[in-house]
């Protein structure tokens, strides 16, 4: 079951006569899980933001189709399960903390009778209930993406688009908004994170989609990108610099070799397991045996700079 | 469904007028003015008023009449001048505002459909126009009929003819805003129909005949019938609030087809539009 589906879509913009045309996104299909957190990654300018506002029926695609929540995007009203953090968001400057929250309930047709008391534990959930009925003309960076985070969830949704949510926020702000979204999830709320804090994304997404110049340039599992499945880093109980120069282990390629440690670089996991059978045979004792893992940053960067070329 | 949204972003736009301070001081104006007409009645008696005049005794009830026609007058007149000035004035920002980069992207995002964002937008500012209207005509007209004890409603015809004449104009001020994103063009083309075209094109006939140029007589002719008649609604709005309804009903239908014009193209432009 898909949360939001996307398939070839294709995004150009024209400025008036035709004089320059843009391609935003490049027959862009993608497919997020229901009740798991999707990163939405890319440089400045390679078509993060087009493919949220074709979403939300912002912007029109040139051509190809979405569906979000099993709906046709053509259909606003699908939006009333739809919670939207924008980049740059502005409210009414004339409204309070809690007025903006209203506002965003009564916009999405949520009228609980309990709103007000909804309203307060949005508020304190992002530390922002003592500034409710302060102007949001006086909120700083910070506490505007705040309110814009409990906007988000006023209409209590089921898909949540965030669009660079840590945006000006401080450390331990961008920590209680992680932690925000990992509840969400836990509520099996689909979040869908748009964001170029790799290090942020990765902590807490499931599944990730790097665009670039508006193609897709790789989709998968975090995991699965961040670990390498050539290189493994072994521990031994002592230091063994003589007993891997013999020629059975001459085979394996050691990439460094510290003390009790070695990084090998193998071509595969059935060539791990015959390593793992020689240092065994040479009654060699292992500590722990680790997948080497990039950080999402160095995978992003090596991806980008692929597709590039 | 749909009316409850046309009705929310309408309820916006009037909360954001009234941040505006705007319309808060044109209704303060009104309630002076209302003050002020109050305390003349109250402390001159109607003999002081006809004692300004040589009149004979059986005169009395036409002179009274006069007098209300007078202040009726002069009570309509600059309310259709003034009054339209500033509600141009406070209403141009309305679209831009909404259209601005990141308050455009919360309300679109949001399950209401564009053109019910245009209806919101067009009513929301026309019952704020409405309420200050109705507030210092409705004033008057009570103040009047305690006074004088005319109770003629026709003087209440002002409140749909001002705000219809905004109406007009404020249809133009959203497609401008939609096209262009800024208050300052929808002001001035707004301001430019009402004080300059209309008046001008009122005219037309006496200037063809000093040009004496065809192609010059057609064009005025097709300008006079394709823009608001702003010029002839303001006469329209005096001759109602003295009674007199012998007007011609062309300025009405030529500006509502105007608005329809405006509208329309407002919505399917709005539709349409990436932002």
């Amino acid at each position: 079951m898909y949360s939001v589906e996307v398939q070839s879509i294709n995004k150009i913009y024209e400025t008036a006569f035709r004089k320059r045309r843009v391609q935003a996104l490049n027959d862009f299909s993608i497919k997020v899980e229901k009740g798991s957190i999707f990163g939405l990654l890319g440089p400045n300018g390679a078509g993060k933001t087009t493919l949220v506002k074709i979403l939300l029926g912002i912007t029109f695609p040139t051509t190809g189709t979405a569906t979000v929540l099993g709906h046709d995007i053509s259909n606003y009203k699908l939006k009333s399960k739809v919670g939207y953090l924008p980049e740059n968001h502005k409210f009414p400057p004339y409204l309070n903390g809690g007025d903006v929250i209203k506002y965003a309930a009564s916009l999405s047709g949520y009228e609980p009778p309990n709103l007000e008391q909804k309203v307060d534990e949005l508020l304190s959930l992002v530390k922002m209930l003592e500034w409710k009925n302060m102007k949001v003309k006086k909120y700083s960076k910070g506490m505007m993406q705040r309110l814009g985070l409990a906007q988000a969830m006023i209409n209590d949704p089921e898909l949540v688009i965030l669009d660079e949510p840590t945006d000006g926020v401080d450390p331990i702000g961008r920590k209680e908004i992680r932690d925000v979204l990992i509840d969400l999830k836990n509520q099996g709320k689909t979040i869908f994170l748009n964001s170029h804090l790799l290090s942020e994304v990765e902590l807490i997404t499931d599944n990730v989609a790097i665009l670039n110049k508006g193609n897709l340039v790789h989709q998968g599992n975090v995991q699965e990108l961040t670990t390498s499945k050539e290189k493994f880093k072994i521990k031994f109980a002592s230091e063994l610099k003589e007993e891997l120069k013999s020629e059975n282990f001459n085979k394996y390629q050691i990439e460094q070799m510290e003390e009790d440690t070695v990084l090998f670089k193998l071509n595969d996991v059935e060539e791990l397991n015959n390593l793992i059978d020689d240092l065994r045979k040479a009654q060699l004792f292992i500590v722990s045996i680790e997948p080497l893992k990039s950080s999402l940053e160095d995978m992003f960067i090596s991806l980008i700079k692929n597709s590039d070329k | 469904m749909t009316t409850k949204n046309i009705y929310k972003i309408a309820y916006y736009t009037y909360r954001e007028a009234l941040s505006r301070k705007i319309f808060l001081t044109f209704f303060g104006i009104s309630t002076f003015v209302l003050v002020v007409f109050g305390l003349i009645f109250l402390f001159s008696g109607i003999e002081d008023l006809i004692s300004f005049t040589q009149v004979e005794a059986g005169e009395r009830i036409d002179l009274i009449e006069k007098i209300v026609d007078v202040l009726k007058f002069s009570i309509a007149a600059p309310l259709y001048g003034v009054g339209l000035f500033l509600a141009i004035f406070a209403a141009s920002s309305f679209i831009p505002n909404m259209l601005e980069k990141g308050s455009i992207d919360v309300l679109l995002s949001k399950p209401i459909s564009r053109n019910q964002v245009i209806w919101g937008k067009f009513l929301g500012g026309l019952y704020i126009v409405l309420v200050n209207i109705a507030y210092l005509v409705i004033g008057i007209w009570f103040l009047i009929g305690l006074k004088f004890g005319n109770w003629d409603p026709s003087f209440l015809m002002v409140i749909p003819t001002v705000t219809f004449t905004f109406a007009v104009l404020y249809s133009l001020i959203i497609l401008v805003g939609i096209l262009t994103q800024s208050s300052i063009l929808a002001m001035m083309l707004s301001y430019l129909i009402f004080m300059i075209f209309s008046p001008v094109l009122l005219g037309r006939e006496e200037i063809a005949i000093l040009i004496d140029n065809k192609f010059v007589e057609y064009l005025l002719d097709a300008l006079y019938y394709l823009t608001p008649k702003t010029a002839e609604l303001a006469s329209i709005t005096t001759d109602m609030a003295t009674g007199d309804f012998s007007f011609d009903y062309m300025p009405f239908i030529t500006s509502a087809a105007f608005m329809i014009l405006s509208l329309g193209l407002s919505i399917f432009i709005f539709s349409k539009k990436d932002y």
